[in-house]
Formats: structure tokens, C-alpha cells, sequence
């Protein structure tokens, strides 16, 4: 994000410096040490007046005398305050005395600094020369929120684009493709049945990829809503399983249900529950090898209900653990079928979990493969 | 499926259309009927009175929900299926509370889409409803 505004080296000059002084003499010193700086200097030679040339002025910096006649320094510094807000520029105050209570009463106005008369032109400079940075700083900062939040909703648009522009079609595409394979428009040659395999296959894979990153977006920006509704674990995982097994059976692999125990009420979102068992049983059918059998148990005790996974894959290997659950997490387990994966799966299954105040987390079987465990809170 | 009525799909997207009409076919629904936007769906429902309609929710000029209560204005007891891109539950709750008979995800697989029509249909219509009766609709 390239911005020219935004440059680090702060080039103070041409600065707005109001100065105020009861003093003519003083006004002339302080005005010529910075005039020579390369500041532009209003003057005002009272309260009163200060409060009318920083309307007209809107001075980066104000260097305010305390001791005047009329409205005093800190009543000035007040006013400024109460009327320009945040807006307000720094104040740093200028008095003979050198008191410590002075200088309170200073920070108390609102004031970011003090000078002590007489001045030391050396020490005039770098203060003002602080303060003026430190100001410039913070105007930037502004700036560079206010451009994130622009390039955040930008980015919110876009993925609201994908949603609607991208997966409406993709979903045609898929559709349509497995209802030719399906022969509903009539018989295929195998050329045919091949290419439109394919065709299938990308925008299963498209439409996934594009459905995690909407999920990762969502469950980021803190909107991932729970419509919570009184089920069974078992009535979830079936279901799942049934669907699942349709895919898996074209890598031979089984997928089979074991029930440990009862089957008690859990208070969940089906739909988010039912894409956590999804993403778990596909990452199990993934990674195991060609015709054998993913398990997937129903348990529960008398605090939680859950299912577990059981692959026949290579196992988590205990340097890769970390990465498991986090966004793009990819490990070094190939696919044994050549599908795809976006390395989001199981970093959106974790933030769902979680969200129900449940636990996810994985075991190694010796010899056999790797075991995801869900648990969920019993309702109630 | 054993559904020998007539089902209006409106949808914006022709490919959707496209998509959702030949699994219709291949489901065994030999009349259908496309809108391509709402003020157009609502207008061929009068003419052809179809059993069921399945009723996208995001489209210009008028949403589904618009186009749902027009519908059911010309016949409440009309059996409307909304199809939805993303499952926003603040929608669908508001097509429920309107009488929308149920909803489907547009970027399901098409077997789950079928099954999710074929439960709809056993739910509103008695097996073996003769074609274009009124058709009943039960909680």
C-alpha cells in the first residue's frame, strides 16, 4: 500500500506555531528562533486573543505564556481543549517560574510540555521539535487506520463477491457435471465420462476452497453465529457418514460407525457440527490408503459427547503438531488419491469447536494411524 | 421421486435454472416451469397455478421474500422451497414465519438437493394428488 503521505521521514517545515506572550520581547526571541527553524509564527498577545487567531490560524503546536493579565495560560490551554477536542494542537507552557506545583497545574490543563524563562534556544528547538513529531505521528496514524478500515471493507466486499458471484456458478458447474455422469442427459463414452470427471473434480475442489476461505473470513471477523438446537451426536454423524461413504467408496475405502454407550442430547448448531465431522471423516478418507476403513465412534460420559476418527494413515508426526489446527497448516501427509487440500479444514473445525466450548485434539494409534477427538458439553 | 405435479423454479441465474431443472428431470419432474425474477414468477403462477415452487432468495427488482409473500397473497396455501446461496438463519427464519414450506442450499450436492425435495414433498402432498389439484398444506 504504497502512500506518499506516509513518509517516515518528518519533514517539519512550514509548521504552524502559535506563540503567546504578554511580552513583546519575548514574543521577538522565541518568534526569531523559530522563524529561523522554518516554522510559520502567529502571534497573539493575550488569552482573549489566542483563543481568536488559533480559529483563524489552526496552529500545529501553541506556546503558551502562563503569567498574563485577562484569562491566564491554563484557562486558555482549557478552552482550547473543551473546544477543539482531540483536534486540539499540543500546548506546551511557557513560565518564568520553574515551581513544581506551576508545572502540575500545567498538565492538568492539558498541557504536553513546559519551557522556562529565560529561554535556551537549544532546548526551545527540541522540545517543539518532539512534540511537533510526536503530533505528526499520531495525524499518521489516523491515516493509516482509516486506510485499513477502507481496505477492510474493501476486502469484505470482495469476499461477499465470491460468496454470491463465484459459488453460485461453481455449484452449476458441479452440479451439472455430476448429473452427466449420472447420464441424465444420456449415455457417455468413456472419453466423455473422463473429461467430465474432471470437470466434476476441479469445482468440487474450487467450490471447497472457496467455501473455507468465506468460513476462515467469517469466523475471523468475529462473525460466526451459532443456531444452537437440541440433537443427538449420532444423528449428525449418520447422516454424514451416509454422505460421505459415496465419496469414499471411489477410493474403496469403508467408512463404518462404532456407538460407545448412550447417545445423549447435545444443544449445537447441526449445520457447523455436521462440517466438522464432514471436514474429519474426508481428512481420514484423504490420507489413509485406498480400500481401507475409516471408524468413526460415537461415545460420550457423563459430562461430554463427542465422536472420534480413526484413520489408516501415516499418523501426526510429533514435529507437526503445532501446525495441525492452524489456518493453512499443511503437513507433510500426502493425499493418497491425489486430492486437494487448502491446509483451512481443521483450523475452521477448531473454531467451531471451540465456539461451542468444546474440545478437538488428536492421538496417534502405534502402528495404525491418527485419532481426532470431539467433545461437546451435555446440554443442560 | 413419485411427484407427478409441476414445479415453477425462479431463479436470476440461468445456470442455476439450467442446473436445478435437468436434476428435476432426472428426478422424474416432467413440468417445469422457469422464472427468471420475481414480478415475472409471480405472474406466470397465475396463469399456470404449478404445484411447487422453488424460489431463490437473492435477486433484483424483487427478492424472494418479496416474491413470497406475493405468492402466498394469491394462494396461501402454495408449497415454496427457498433456495438459498449462503444459509443465513435470519432469512430463513423470515421465509419460515412467511410459510415457506422449506429451504435448500443451492451449493449442495445434487443428491442431498433431491433428497431435501423429495422430503418436502412427501410432507405437503398426500401420495398420488392429482394433478392440478389444490394442493394441501400440512405443518
Amino acid at each position: 500500500m504504497a502512500n506518499p503521505t506516509l513518509n517516515p521521514f518528518i519533514d517539519l517545515t512550514g509548521r504552524r506555531i502559535l506563540a503567546v506572550d504578554d511580552d513583546r520581547i519575548n514574543l521577538r526571541i522565541i518568534g526569531g528562533i523559530l522563524r529561523h527553524e522554518g516554522y510559520e509564527i502567529a502571534e497573539a498577545m493575550s488569552g482573549e486573543q489566542a483563543l481568536e487567531v488559533y480559529a483563524e490560524f489552526q496552529p500545529n503546536l501553541v506556546l503558551l505564556d502562563v503569567m498574563m493579565p485577562g484569562i491566564d495560560g491554563f484557562a486558555t490551554c482549557r478552552t482550547l481543549k473543551t473546544s477543539y477536542g482531540d483536534k486540539c494542537a499540543p500546548v506546551i507552557f511557557v513560565t518564568a517560574k520553574s515551581e513544581a506545583d506551576d508545572v502540575v497545574m500545567g498538565f492538568e490543563a492539558g498541557g504536553v510540555d513546559y519551557l522556562t524563562k529565560p529561554f535556551r534556544p537549544k532546548e526551545v528547538v527540541a522540545r517543539i521539535r518532539t512534540h511537533l513529531s510526536n503530533q505528526q505521528l499520531v495525524e499518521q496514524q489516523k491515516l493509516l487506520v482509516e486506510q485499513l478500515s477502507k481496505a477492510n471493507a474493501a476486502k469484505d466486499r470482495f469476499l461477499g463477491m465470491c460468496a454470491h458471484d463465484l459459488r453460485n456458478p461453481l455449484s452449476s458447474i458441479r452440479g451439472l457435471a455430476e448429473l452427466m455422469v449420472e447420464d441424465a442427459i444420456g449415455p457417455l463414452s468413456s472419453e466423455q465420462r473422463e473429461i467430465v470427471q474432471t470437470i466434476h473434480g476441479a469445482s468440487q475442489s474450487m467450490l471447497q476452497l472457496v467455501n473455507e476461505l468465506l468460513d476462515v473470513a467469517t469466523i475471523e471477523a468475529g462473525h460466526l453465529k451459532l443456531a444452537k438446537e437440541p440433537t443427538s451426536v449420532a444423528e449428525i454423524v449418520e447422516r454424514s457418514v451416509h454422505l460421505s461413504n459415496i465419496e469414499a467408496a471411489k477410493k474403496g475405502t469403508r467408512i463404518e460407525i462404532v456407538r460407545i454407550g448412550a447417545d445423549p442430547m447435545v444443544s449445537v448448531d447441526r449445520n457447523k457440527i455436521r462440517q466438522v465431522v464432514d471436514n474429519l471423516i474426508s481428512n481420514a478418507v484423504k490420507y489413509s490408503p485406498r480400500g481401507s476403513v475409516v471408524t468413526v465412534l460415537i461415545q460420550s460420559d457423563g459430562a461430554w459427547a463427542g465422536f472420534a476418527v480413526r484413520d489408516s494413515g501415516p499418523g501426526i508426526p510429533e514435529s507437526e503438531r503445532h501446525k495441525l489446527f492452524k489456518d493453512y497448516g499443511r503437513l507433510s501427509a500426502v493425499p493418497t488419491g491425489g486430492e486437494k487440500s487448502t491446509g483451512l479444514g481443521l483450523a475452521i473445525s477448531r473454531k467451531i469447536v471451540e465456539a461451542h466450548d468444546g474440545t478437538i485434539g488428536v492421538e496417534n494409534i502405534p502402528g495404525r494411524g491418527a485419532e481426532f477427538v470431539v467433545r461437546l458439553p451435555l446440554s443442560g | 421421486m413419485n411427484f407427478e405435479g409441476s414445479i415453477m423454479l425462479v431463479d436470476d441465474e440461468s445456470h442455476i435454472r439450467k442446473f436445478i431443472s435437468l436434476l428435476l428431470r432426472h428426478l422424474g419432474v416432467d413440468r417445469i416451469i422457469e422464472a427468471a425474477n420475481g414480478s415475472l414468477a409471480l405472474e406466470l403462477y397465475k396463469k399456470e397455478r404449478p404445484d411447487l415452487v422453488m424460489l431463490d432468495v437473492n435477486m433484483p427488482v424483487m427478492d424472494g421474500l418479496e416474491t413470497l409473500r406475493g405468492l402466498k397473497a394469491i394462494n396461501p396455501d402454495c408449497v415454496v422451497i427457498m433456495l438459498t446461496s449462503l444459509a443465513n438463519r435470519q432469512t430463513i427464519d423470515q421465509a419460515a414465519a412467511l410459510g415457506a414450506a422449506n429451504y435448500i442450499r443451492k451449493d449442495a450436492p445434487p443428491e442431498e438437493i433431491g433428497r431435501a425435495l423429495s422430503e418436502t414433498i412427501d410432507a405437503c402432498f398426500e401420495a398420488g394428488e392429482p394433478e392440478g389439484s389444490e394442493p394441501t398444506a400440512s405443518p
